[in-house]
């Protein structure tokens, strides 16, 4: 499978979750994955469904702009860097951010069954 | 697959040799970057990636190459954040994420990026950079 095209279908599926069902994610770590958010670094699946579970609000929408990889290593796995906006509320203004993925072959074996509805990363707002 | 020299619950040791030597090639890389472009070819390797604005080359040559034709001659890079872990993808590896600003010589507005680095171990016993990603935040 084309590495871009898995890349993207993972971006899009991380994002998607994020935002409609965000206690989903942690689905997608495991004890040995690693967050640093906003410079705080959580270690193993329940420390990052906690930090996950507690961001100051309920709802958001992602909007991705770019998505870049390449693979990173003789093992599998790739590198994944994102850049987008989130919105938080619909009266408040977006926040552009960035954000590098390590996902790793058992991640991808998550996504390889054939989806039932196709989403593709959505286009960014002028 | 698992483990292959991730440190176990409580990283703290391994979590502070990353951030001292993610720090310093940051340094290096920059003040190398603003002063002497050149020289940045040889922190690539053979099986080196470099992703600039979307574009990607493969290579230490073919990316030596793609950083001496970037469309300005002077620039100067300042540093916000640097984020460091260890890499998933071999033993020592460190992956880097970096946000600042760049100041290009006769512009009025500074330039936001964002750039992430895979930093692998060399036989030297420094690092070279295998993945390199860069992007502009626009807006």
């Amino acid at each position: 499978m084309d590495p871009d095209a898995v890349a993207k279908a993972f971006v899009g599926h991380y994002y998607q979750t994020f935002d409609s069902n965000r206690a989903a994610l942690v689905g997608l770590y495991q004890d040995t994955s690693m967050l640093t958010f906003e410079g705080e670094k959580f270690q193993g699946t329940a420390a990052i469904a906690g930090k996950l579970g507690s961001l100051p609000f309920q709802h958001c929408e992602h909007q991705i702009v770019t998505v870049d990889c390449q693979p990173s290593g003789p093992q599998g796995g790739m590198l994944v860097f994102v850049s987008g906006s989130i919105r938080t509320g619909p009266e408040e203004h977006p926040i552009k951010f960035s954000q590098v993925c390590t996902p790793r072959p058992a991640s991808i074996r998550f996504l390889a069954a054939p989806p039932s509805r196709s989403r593709s990363p959505r286009r960014s707002q002028a | 697959m698992d483990g292959q020299g991730q440190p176990g619950s409580g990283s703290g040791g391994a979590g502070s040799d990353c951030d001292a030597v993610a720090r310093a090639f940051v340094e290096y890389y920059y003040n190398t970057f603003d002063a002497n472009r050149g020289a940045l070819a040889a922190l690539y390797g053979h099986t080196s990636m470099l992703s600039f604005e979307g574009h990607a080359v493969g290579g230490a040559e073919e990316i030596g190459r793609k950083l001496a034709q970037l469309p300005f001659d002077q620039g100067r890079h300042s540093i916000c954040t640097v984020d460091c872990q260890p890499s998933p993808s071999l033993p020592g590896s460190i992956l880097v994420f970096v946000s600042g600003n760049l100041q290009l010589a006769g512009e009025e507005h500074q330039l936001r990026f964002s750039q992430m680095f895979q930093l692998v171990p060399n036989e030297q016993g420094s690092f070279f950079v295998q993945n390199d990603i860069f992007r502009l935040n626009y807006g």
